[in-house]
């Protein structure tokens, strides 16, 4: 496993919550399991495209796992590589189970999933640009749409609104120059 | 308290399975062939036997206790085991070459040597049920090397028995048959171990 920012991250904030949950402190064994979970869902997602609804499943048994086998830790190896191993485990098992022999050549290790595990969509993105484009004079809302949101073409976006090429690119501009203003504004107040 | 953790998974599963298969191979080894004559346990032979077997079960079962963890250190335990089989097979070499040369081939083959790795095997198997046993409640996740780590553990406790029951006086034949019987209870636990050892 690739030694990088995030792997380090994760194992040092870890490693101090389990070493405390080991000497019995179970806020901080709640507190360390539940990131764990976030990083095996990631993990899990990223390999298990196929069956998205097994993943929290066997996030699950996995977690069920750490616990089980939370023995089995040898406290002068990274907590991280200790939860992956079984997490590898878990996920080859599940693979036997199921037969399948499609994937065993995939790298597992040459990816950081934490990086490309896609967060849950909540459709709160939607909901804030809905409500900045509604701040928008229509034409800039239309051209920036028409372009940027359904991705057509200037040439395709302007036969469709009549305007000509160079207004809708005027348009597009402008609309997000507003944009980007709205958005700084709004964050600041 | 991990480190507590790990000293007290040796002693709570390895332990008491090392005492009760080595007590099932004693039993059967004397049962089924009979002791050495009482004699020879004043020569040095029997407990040169008993040495080796002690000392790779040892080994065999650090290895073990270490496969059975998900991630591990094998590099200590692994030179173990060699380091013990290296030293029986140098003292074996030098036994060779202290023997006549006529006699070498006599004292290497023995009397049994073809049945003593079947019953070095045969005797141990009390002691893989149980080394397997002792694994499959931890987190193997290389079962065939584990399956073969607690193989190697057993057929050494079941050498141990035997060694109460084999008359070979020669290091050259404990070098080579010794070995080849614990091999090959090592290889029946990585034929196991793929099957069993899952969690």
């Amino acid at each position: 496993m690739p030694v990088d920012a995030t792997q380090y991250n994760f194992e040092s904030g870890l490693k101090p919550l389990w070493m405390r949950a080991q000497s019995g402190d179970d806020a901080a064994y709640a507190q360390a399991l539940s990131r764990i979970a976030q990083r095996l869902r990631g993990f899990l997602r990223r390999r298990m495209q196929s069956l998205p609804d097994e993943v929290e499943d066997l996030v699950q048994e996995t977690l069920l796992a750490l616990h089980l086998q939370r023995g089995t830790y040898d406290p002068s190896l990274p907590v991280s590589a200790w939860v992956m191993a079984i997490a590898r485990h878990k996920l080859v098992d599940l693979w036997r189970r199921r037969g399948r022999r499609d994937d065993r050549h995939d790298a597992i290790d040459d990816v950081d999933e934490f990086l490309l595990s896609a967060p849950e969509d909540d459709g709160s993105a939607q909901h804030d640009l809905d409500k900045l484009l509604g701040q928008l004079p229509e034409a800039q809302r239309r051209a920036i749409l028409l372009t940027k949101v359904e991705g057509l073409s200037v040439a395709e976006a302007s036969q469709r609104t009549g305007a000509s090429e160079s207004a809708i690119k005027v348009q597009v501009h402008r609309g997000l120059k507003r944009l980007a203003l709205l958005v700084r504004v709004g964050g600041t107040a | 308290m991990k480190t507590d953790t790990l000293i007290e998974l040796l002693a709570r599963r390895l332990v008491p399975v090392a005492g009760l298969g080595l007590l099932a191979s004693a039993l059967l080894a004397l049962s089924l062939i009979g002791p050495v004559p009482a004699a020879m346990f004043a020569t040095p032979v029997p407990w040169m036997k008993l040495a080796y077997a002690g000392a790779f079960a040892g080994a065999a079962g650090w290895l073990t206790a270490r496969l059975a963890r998900p991630i591990t250190r094998l590099a200590e335990p692994r030179g173990a085991v060699l380091a013990v089989v290296g030293a029986m097979g140098l003292l074996g070499l030098l036994a060779w070459f202290a023997t006549p040369g006529s006699d070498r081939m006599l004292a290497l083959l023995g009397h049994s040597w073809l049945i003593c790795p079947w019953n070095v095997a045969a005797f141990s198997l009390p002691a893989l049920a149980g080394s397997l046993w002792a694994v499959r409640g931890l987190a193997p996740t290389q079962p065939r090397a584990a399956g073969f780590a607690a193989g190697l553990f057993a057929g050494a406790v079941g050498a141990c028995g035997y060694a109460l029951s084999c008359p070979e006086q020669s290091a050259a034949f404990v070098a080579v048959w010794y070995t080849l019987g614990i091999g090959l209870t090592g290889g029946l636990g990585a034929l196991l171990g793929q099957r069993v050892l899952r969690w």
